[in-house]
């Protein structure tokens, strides 16, 4: 209970957890209609997931400020692949917070006559150049960890002159080169597939940012019409990172750092 | 803009400026409500504060638990008035959340046969409840303090000399009275935390005082007062060492 409290006081989690609960009503609100229930409850869920969406533009009302004071911090980064990454991605989602502000007002009737389907798209647009942002910092650090990992491999086990193996490398034996060409793709392929995996196993921050960013795509891609997923995959997606970014504020050594 | 982040960061934090926002609306829409001219504004201002308060309420759908877990800790209070006081002020603020989560919930359209008028009264009686226990843990503790010092030999050598400066003062003619309100004044002036407790609870009490009907005053003062515990929310929020412990 005690850690509820400690949960609850963070005006993030709150915003987390009502963020879970609105993706879970989209995807609910589209199950709904595949299983043909009532209008009244579709409608129901509808107005609930419009409200918490409302709701959660409301408390995210001073992000801006804290977007841009990361972006100041991002700046002081050594490496400089991660400082332009981070940089930009925090200065995007300042951009995509002032939006958002700009639509609350607009949907509470703060500023009269908005387009609302601009700004709407507009923020959505940062938003997807922020979690691109992202995504290529994930793969980046990924690139970094897999390098890392098979030069500690090479370095333990040396490559060892194999008779076996080299006679089916360089063997001028009677058949073609172009037969032997699959099995050592495969076999370089596999290698790979398999530092992947160790990577991913050992790094739970960096596999579940990576994670958390790949779901989160799916939502302004759909949105801006680029890819569209259906109500259901964008719900479902929504609730997956939602939940994976609740984890990481219950447990902060699951964060990414910086 | 670092304290401003860090202050905004704590989900308290940003519950009490949106209340401080509402309340001047409030306020504002009171001081607005005959000019003809300024009907835009009125309308802007009316759906500003309808936004507040439905946000709030969903915000607030945690906060029963935070009670009870407040109410566990101040039944292990050494002191018996403070525990009675606080543990009744947090079981009752605990059943105002569950009438209030109980009106989202209606509100939102996820529970239709519930009178609505019926929970909103319950909720405001229970809030009045627990201001009340509030204000009477204020009390206790300003008197304490009082007799506390009284007995300080210090103070009263400090009271004599007041009390002897100028015999033909009118508050003089009645000196057991100035002598009560200088103790309170210094205690006033030395402990802040205590004062600004108990003018933040009388202030707050206009709203459900107004709300219940038993003291009816307009929609101005029940602004104005609750801008006014808004702010000093906020102060004690921002500053620690002015929040009244336990």
């Amino acid at each position: 209970m005690d850690s509820w409290v400690r949960f609850n006081s963070q005006s993030q989690a709150k915003e987390r957890v009502i963020r879970a609960a609105q993706y879970a009503c989209t995807l609910l609100g589209y199950t709904l209609q595949k299983g043909g229930a009532a209008a009244e409850l579709h409608k129901t869920i509808g107005q609930l997931e419009a409200h918490m969406s409302l709701t959660r533009k409301l408390l995210r009302l001073g992000n801006s400020v804290e977007a841009l004071e990361s972006a100041k911090r991002a700046i002081h980064l050594s490496d400089s692949v991660l400082r332009l990454c981070l940089t930009i991605s925090h200065l995007n989602r300042a951009m995509y917070f002032a939006c958002d502000n700009v639509l609350w007002a607009g949907k509470t009737g703060i500023i009269s006559k908005l387009d609302m389907k601009k700004w709407s798209e507009r923020s959505f647009r940062y938003y997807l150049f922020a979690l691109i942002l992202n995504l290529t910092r994930d793969l980046y650090e990924l690139r970094l960890l897999i390098d890392c990992e098979a030069r500690h491999r090479a370095s333990k086990h040396p490559p060892s002159p194999h008779p076996g193996s080299a006679d089916q490398l360089s063997s001028p034996s009677s058949s073609p080169v172009a037969l032997n060409a699959p099995p050592v793709m495969l076999a370089g392929l596999r290698r790979q597939l398999r530092l992947l995996a160790t990577v991913l196993y050992s790094n739970p921050p960096l596999s579940l940012d990576l994670l958390k960013n790949s779901c989160d795509i799916f939502i302004p891609l759909d949105r801006l019409g680029i890819y569209s997923t259906g109500s259901g995959f964008v719900g479902l997606c929504g609730l997956t990172s939602s939940i994976l970014s609740i984890l990481t504020l219950i447990h902060p050594w699951l964060k990414l750092k910086p | 803009m670092d304290a401003v982040v860090q202050f905004t960061s704590q989900s308290q934090g940003r519950d009490r400026i949106f209340r401080a926002t509402q309340y001047a609306c409030v306020l504002s829409i009171y001081l607005l409500r005959n000019k003809i001219e300024r009907k835009e504004l009125l309308a802007k201002l009316k759906s500003l504060e309808a936004a507040m308060s439905a946000g709030r309420k969903l915000f607030r759908l945690g906060n029963t638990i935070n009670s009870i877990e407040a109410a566990k800790r101040t039944m292990q209070l050494s002191d018996r008035v403070l525990r009675l006081c606080l543990t009744a002020a947090n079981m009752t603020r605990a059943l105002y959340f569950v009438c209030d989560n109980a009106l989202w919930a209606r509100n939102v359209g996820l529970i239709r046969d519930i009178n609505k008028e019926r929970w909103s009264l319950n909720a405001s009686r229970c809030y009045f409840a627990s201001l009340v226990m509030s204000l009477s843990r204020d009390v206790y503790v300003i008197l304490q303090l009082m007799s506390q010092r009284a007995r300080d030999r210090h103070f009263r050598e400090k009271m004599d000399a007041h009390l002897n400066e100028n015999p033909e003062v009118a508050g003089v003619v009645i000196p057991q009275l100035d002598a009560f309100l200088f103790l309170l004044l210094e205690i006033i002036k030395s402990q802040p935390a205590v004062a600004l407790d108990t003018l933040k609870n009388i202030c707050d009490l206009f709203i459900p005082l107004d709300r219940l009907g038993i003291y009816r005053s307009n929609a101005g003062v029940v602004g104005f007062c609750g801008l006014i515990s808004s702010l000093i929310g906020i102060v004690t929020l921002a500053q620690p060492k002015f929040r009244l412990k336990p």
